[in-house]
């Protein structure tokens, strides 16, 4: 078959093909003057759109779409551009997208026959088109510049006006090779999904493979419109009709799809092929790229799969990164990726993206997510404002005969000393590095708290290795995007854990804890054993990995040392990056403020916690439980991890404490005695009950009790003891004595430490107004609590968006933390919780906190967990309140649906002033597995908004 | 300041609640007010004319010298033969406002209803939609549509038009929706179709009239659009029977029936009562497709943009509306 020539053309707009979201303003034909003479391509372009509004852009993005798209792929950020320019928000931008040739509505260029696969020999000028002129890399990366020349892009580069480039799929790859030929004109690249190397070690993905089979090619790609229909079957969710019809129609006839087929047939799938080495040459440009970068990436892809963004990642590392969890090939389509570009632009026009030196190093600027995450320096940096280094007890105390670690999980319970634990940890460390790891390597901790996982998690910080955590409360599904996401070099697992690792194909490499047998081992991909280590480097003093010249590394307190994940139970889990300076803040805070101290003993019922113990000199204690499963911490194991580690302090989450006191009628007089001894008792995970606290400390008279509010992102910020519970409960539902109204929410206590905590207020619109106020000024002003403290996080991971926006603020020149919690602050500085940012009703008076008008449900006689939430569009809410009831063991709990009269009355009279619409009563309102107390209140809204729209009951 | 000479208004259909309510406050706040209807209004100090809006010569004689009309009449019902609809809601509509023309009048308030622009599906925080004759359900929604529109495409500088369309309207002596769902209540015969859940907008009498009395002086300022009316306060359809129930003195209704089925039984029997006899006493059918839907979906609205055109908030809440409507019973 031959395809003929035909001129570019303008897209039209008509009913059937009614181009949503495109503007026919942009169109234009430009003329470019190409290798093989004058050819015309289809050009978005918002220049005269903009000379027309009057305004003049402040830099060019040249944006490139793959195959088999069209500029129509670039019109969010296009009419993103065009409405800042004329609302006057932010640098004005403008956006040239061509259509590549062939392809679109550009000129379709001659050829006699139809596309083949590697077909090189024979073609006249290989480097530009194969032999049946379809144009190859070469000749798309000179058609690219053709197109800069025509419209002076370069001129303008030249003359100082900013212009970066965008690209996706295989026109990633021509704009990123052409961005790292021209450095010289480009300000920055930026990329969604693509690749520039393929590691031929790897299969082909699954997708191409199909359409790269030799006899398969044509026929899937020109002859029928098969690869269009998948590529436009790829929407997270799918594509609308009309937009599926936009993307198809330039491509309507065998005619018109020659380019997709050339496309498909150009890619470089072996050494063989005749575009390889200029793929190779466009890999090594963009390796030598030093300008800033920018990836977007969509992980639901399964073409342009993780380990093409971990290649780019290593080519550019100063590269900024964001996952969009749910998103995959067509993110463009999936998730608004203007936002995130012209967030960044903008940085690049400030000058505060990263760039890289000559050398390599990443260069950070003050501000920048990751301007505390080091560079790889060599030395201690040290100091008294530091804290110490996470290690030094474990050298310090080197000769210690005195307990460490108590583990009355695992097999052994006998006290492990700091001179065992020590040395354990410098064998590990030894072995780890003989194995192959390094500073900087992402090590993944299938392990759950215990003995092992401590020593293996102090071996991994004495190297400088970044220890990753995801807790099982993830599920396999969450815990696998997460390890994806974090994608570690190594990870270290108990055999259930390294069995998930393989079956879900976890990237990194597979270490044991004990020594497997050896068919087991290979099964699982494992090459060594945590304990082998242990066993061969016994009595090595670890100093730390070597440097090529010999040096010592130490990890300095700017080096990253984990990534915390969140619970996700407001979404897809974030990775939350530590560095060792920041945990080191945070285990002094600990000592300072809660007098954990060297010779303490921390019996730790709760993940984060139960790892500091080493870091602080203090002993830690884990007890017999399922730390993903808080509930199931009984009294007796409290009572024996407490009597074999004789322990001083203990740190549960309020549902840990709760199934204590439920059990403590099996306890004997020894353990009261043991009990008796604790002398601090840290709840946290959620806010505690006054009534729990009276019973927790009636099993530990001598406590004081603490119940300190944190996050994943910022562990410790703030603390309330239990007479400050006991008052503040005690005035509940009255008036104060100063006759103000008593506070909505629930009280977390005066910020410790170090910490600043301030509150953005709330517009009407239910958006933060981006002033913060601390102090009186903030009193009783309902807002979003944005924080800042040394102990805070150090970034989110590869989440680039997410992190700059929850660090936007800049007051005092201190870097803050956007919690997504909403509070107020009261009259003695006290911080009140009353529900997540994303929780809160936005009724038409305004925006109603869920936590206050539940703190009041909850007071109802029968009401025993409550949630509030709101249903409808934004700003006209209706504010609904689903309520779980008490019930007595033989009552049967009421039917899921409309409460009754009684309840309906007495739930309204509590959530007074808040107006509520309905009432609805659930046998179970859903909370998260970790803490079984944060309340699913979007599941809840979910099942509330379609029960009240006449939908089918069922429970939330 | 001089005082603004009085309103000289036409009330059509005040001898219902909502005509009579409007009618009356306009007198007590010195409106010069003439009414058009079958029976006496009932109104102290208004003129009526007796006669109705399909009859030319009546509305002529009623229009003569105002400058203000409340046009409340229509054929009000959830079943009936389609011409009757026809000839009031869109007919009627369209001689009022002829007449309303000719006579120079100034400010039209055209009451409608929010069903002209509900095709059966749930309205959750909704605005004022377009009226579409072609979507509306059933012969009252779908007149009430075209003759929204007819208003609405009248609307000029000279001629204001202003649509209101109230949303369930009850109250002390109301007789479509409150009275029906009392006395059905005490007979044992109100159902409550499937979980009775739906959140559904309505709107207490005294606000209703409050409402178009705020849209006399608002008109001046808005026009040619749509407002939907209600109290801003959605509540499960469940709960507002169980109220309207128990303020009437009527036990709690007990009787359920599943939604779908009530649509397909609604259907059936609509087509029953318009094909035959059973109708003609005036009596509605038990149970229509109509009000199966209104009943068993949602339909609240987003009061944002009426509040704020009319100048108007509602005065009394549904739970103090609620307790009027029970001391209203009391006494009777």
């Amino acid at each position: 078959m031959r395809i003929p020539a035909a001129p570019a053309t303008l897209p039209a707009v008509s009913s059937s093909v009614p181009l949503p979201g495109w503007d026919p303003a942009w169109s234009r034909l430009v003329p470019i003057a190409t290798v093989d003479g004058q050819r015309t391509l289809h050009v978005l372009d918002t220049g005269d759109v903009l000379a027309q509004a009057g305004v003049e852009p402040d830099g060019t993005i040249l944006a490139v779409h793959g195959n088999p798209t069209w500029s129509y792929l670039w019109r969010s950020l296009a009419a993103a551009t065009v409405r800042a320019a004329l609302q006057g928000k932010g640098p004005v931008w403008r956006v040239v997208a061509p259509d590549q040739l062939d392809m679109g509505f550009s000129e379709r260029l001659p050829h006699g026959a139809l596309p083949r696969p590697a077909a090189a020999a024979g073609a006249p000028d290989p480097v530009s088109a194969n032999d049946a002129g379809y144009r190859t890399l070469g000749g798309r990366l000179a058609d690219l510049d053709a197109l800069v020349t025509a419209l002076g892009l370069d001129v303008q580069a030249r003359a100082g006006h900013p212009l970066l480039t965008l690209g996706h799929d295989w026109g990633g790859v021509v704009s990123l090779g052409w961005a790292g030929r021209h450095q010289e004109l480009v300000a920055a690249a930026m990329t969604l999904n693509t690749a520039v190397h393929h590691d031929e070690s790897e299969p082909i993905p699954a997708p191409l493979q199909a359409a790269l089979a030799g006899p398969l090619l044509a026929g899937s790609t020109v002859l029928t419109d098969a690869f269009l229909r998948v590529t436009t079957a790829l929407g997270h969710p799918g594509l609308d009709s009309d937009l599926k019809a936009a993307y198809h129609a330039p491509y309507a006839s065998p005619e018109r799809r020659g380019g997709i087929g050339g496309f498909v047939a150009d890619i470089p799938v072996g050494p063989q092929h005749a575009s390889h080495p200029e793929l190779r040459r466009v890999a090594a440009s963009v390796a030598d790229f030093a300008r800033p970068a920018l990836l977007l990436w969509g992980p639901k892809d399964p073409v342009f799969l993780d380990r093409y963004q971990a290649d780019l990642l290593q080519r550019l590392p100063q590269a900024d990164l964001h996952r969009f969890e749910t998103a995959g090939h067509l993110l463009a389509e999936d998730v608004d990726i203007a936002t995130p570009i012209l967030r960044w632009a903008g940085q690049v026009l400030d000058g505060t993206a990263r760039t890289r030196n000559p050398e390599g190093a990443v260069l950070t600027t003050p501000g920048d997510a990751a301007s505390d995450v080091g560079s790889g320096t060599v030395g201690s940096g040290w100091n008294e404002t530091t804290g110490r280094p996470l290690w030094s007890y474990l050298d310090d105390w080197r000769d210690s005969s005195a307990p460490a670690l108590v583990d009355m999980a695992g097999d052994d319970q006998t006290p492990l000393s700091w001179n065992r634990l020590s040395c354990v940890v410098d064998a590990i460390a030894t072995g780890l590095v003989a194995r192959g790891v390094r500073p900087g390597d992402r090590i993944s901790m299938m392990v759950t708290p215990g003995r092992d996982l401590t020593a293996a998690l102090y071996a991994a910080l004495k190297i400088g290795a970044v220890v990753v955590v995801a807790d099982a409360g993830l599920g396999v599904a969450g815990m696998t995007r997460a390890v994806r996401a974090a994608r570690p070099d190594w990870v270290i697992g108990k055999v259930p854990g390294l069995a998930v690792a393989r079956s879900q194909r976890w990237p990194g490499r597979r270490l044991s804890v004990s020594t497997l047998p050896t068919p087991l081992a290979r099964a699982l991909g494992v090459e060594d054993s945590l304990y082998r280590m242990a066993r061969d480097h016994e009595g090595t003093r670890f100093a730390g990995p070597r440097h090529a010249d010999g040096t010592v590394h130490v990890p300095a307190p700017t080096d990253p040392a984990a990534i915390l994940y969140t619970s996700g139970s407001t979404g897809p889990a974030k990775g939350v990056l530590y560095t060792h300076g920041r945990l080191a803040a945070l285990a002094g805070l600990l000592r300072d403020v809660f007098h954990v101290r060297p010779g303490s003993s921390l019996l730790a019922g709760f993940a984060p916690f139960a790892l500091l113990g080493p870091a602080i000199g203090a002993t830690s204690v884990t007890p017999d439980m399922s730390v993903t499963q808080p509930a199931t911490l009984t009294a007796q194991a409290v009572a024996e991890a407490a009597r074999a580690g004789h322990a001083t302090i203990l740190f549960a989450s309020p549902a840990a404490l709760r199934n204590v006191v439920a059990t403590a009628g099996q306890l004997g007089p020894e353990d009261h005695a043991a009990l008796g001894r604790i002398d601090l008792v840290l709840s946290a995970g959620a806010p505690v009950h006054p009534k729990l606290m009276a019973q927790v400390a009636g099993l530990f008279p001598r406590a004081e009790f603490h119940s300190p509010y944190g996050m994943t992102e910022a562990l410790l910020l703030a603390d309330i003891d239990r007479e400050a519970i006991i008052e503040l409960s005690s005035r509940s539902g009255a008036p104060t004595a100063e006759g103000t109204s008593p506070d909505d929410g629930v009280c977390v206590g005066h910020p410790v430490g170090p910490v600043r905590i301030a509150i953005d207020p709330l517009q009407a619109d239910g958006n933060p107004t981006g002033n913060l106020l601390e102090g009186l000024d903030a009193a009783g002003v309902l807002g979003e609590v944005v924080i800042s403290a040394p102990h805070q996080k150090a970034g989110y991971d590869r989440l680039w968006l997410t992190d700059s926006l929850s660090r936007r603020d800049a007051k005092d020149g201190l870097d803050w933390h956007r919690t997504q919690d909403v509070g107020h602050l009261d009259a003695a500085g006290r911080l009140w919780i009353e529900g997540r940012l994303q929780h809160v009703a936005i009724t038409a008076a305004g925006p109603v906190a869920p936590g206050g008008p539940e703190a009041r449900i909850d007071a109802v006689d029968s009401v025993s967990r409550s949630a509030v939430v709101g249903i409808g569009p934004r700003g006209t809410q209706a504010v609904v309140a689903v309520v779980e009831v008490a019930t007595t063991d033989r009552a049967r709990p009421p039917r899921p649906g409309l409460a009754s009269a009684e309840l309906t009355a007495a739930v309204r009279a509590a959530a007074a002033p808040v107006s509520v619409a309905a009432v609805l009563v659930t046998d179970r309102v859903p909370v998260d597995i970790r803490h079984n107390s944060k309340i699913d209140r979007s599941r809840i809204a979910q099942w509330a908004e379609r029960v009240l729209s006449g939908g089918k009951v069922g429970t939330p | 300041m001089s005082a603004a000479p009085p309103l000289r208004v036409l009330v059509t259909g005040a001898s219902g609640l909502l005509g009579s309510g409007v009618a009356r406050r306009l007198v007590e706040s010195g409106a010069d007010v003439v009414t058009l209807q079958r029976r006496p209004s009932g109104v102290a100090g208004a003129r009526d004319v007796l006669g109705t809006v399909t009859d030319a010569a009546a509305v002529e004689q009623a229009m003569a010298g105002r400058d203000t009309v409340v046009h409340v009449a229509a054929k009000v019902s959830v079943s009936g033969p389609a011409q009757e609809f026809e000839q009031v809601n869109i007919g009627g509509t369209g001689t009022v406002l002829e007449a309303a023309r000719r006579a120079g009048a100034e400010r039209f308030i055209h009451i409608s209803s929010p069903s002209v622009a509900h095709a059966g599906t749930s309205i959750v925080g909704e605005g004022a939609g377009p009226a579409d004759p072609g979507r509306a359900r059933g012969h009252y929604a779908r007149t009430k549509a075209a003759g929204e529109l007819l208003a609405l495409t009248a609307d000029s500088a000279e001629l204001r038009v202003l649509a209101l369309r109230p949303h369930l309207m009850w109250g002390p002596g109301d007789t479509q929706l409150t009275e029906r769902i009392i006395d059905r209540a005490r007979a044992g015969r109100m159902p409550l179709l499937g979980p009775a859940a739906a959140l559904i907008d309505t709107l207490y009498s005294d606000n209703a009239v409050d409402a178009v009395v705020a849209a006399v002086t608002a008109v001046d300022r808005v026009h040619g659009e749509a407002l939907v009316v209600t109290n801003g306060e959605p509540r499960p359809v469940g709960e507002l029977i169980r109220g309207l129930a128990t303020a009437g003195g009527a036990p709690e209704p007990r009787l359920r029936i599943p939604g779908g089925l009530a649509r397909g039984a609604g259907a059936v029997i609509e087509r029953i009562w318009e094909a035959g006899d059973l109708g003609r006493d005036g009596d509605e059918p038990p149970l229509t497709r109509f009000l199966a839907e209104q009943l068993s979906t949602a339909h609240w609205f987003d009061q944002r943009r009426t509040r704020a055109k009319l100048d108007w908030v509602p005065a009394v809440s549904i739970d103090r509306g609620l307790e009027l409507l029970a001391a209203h019973y009391r006494r009777r």
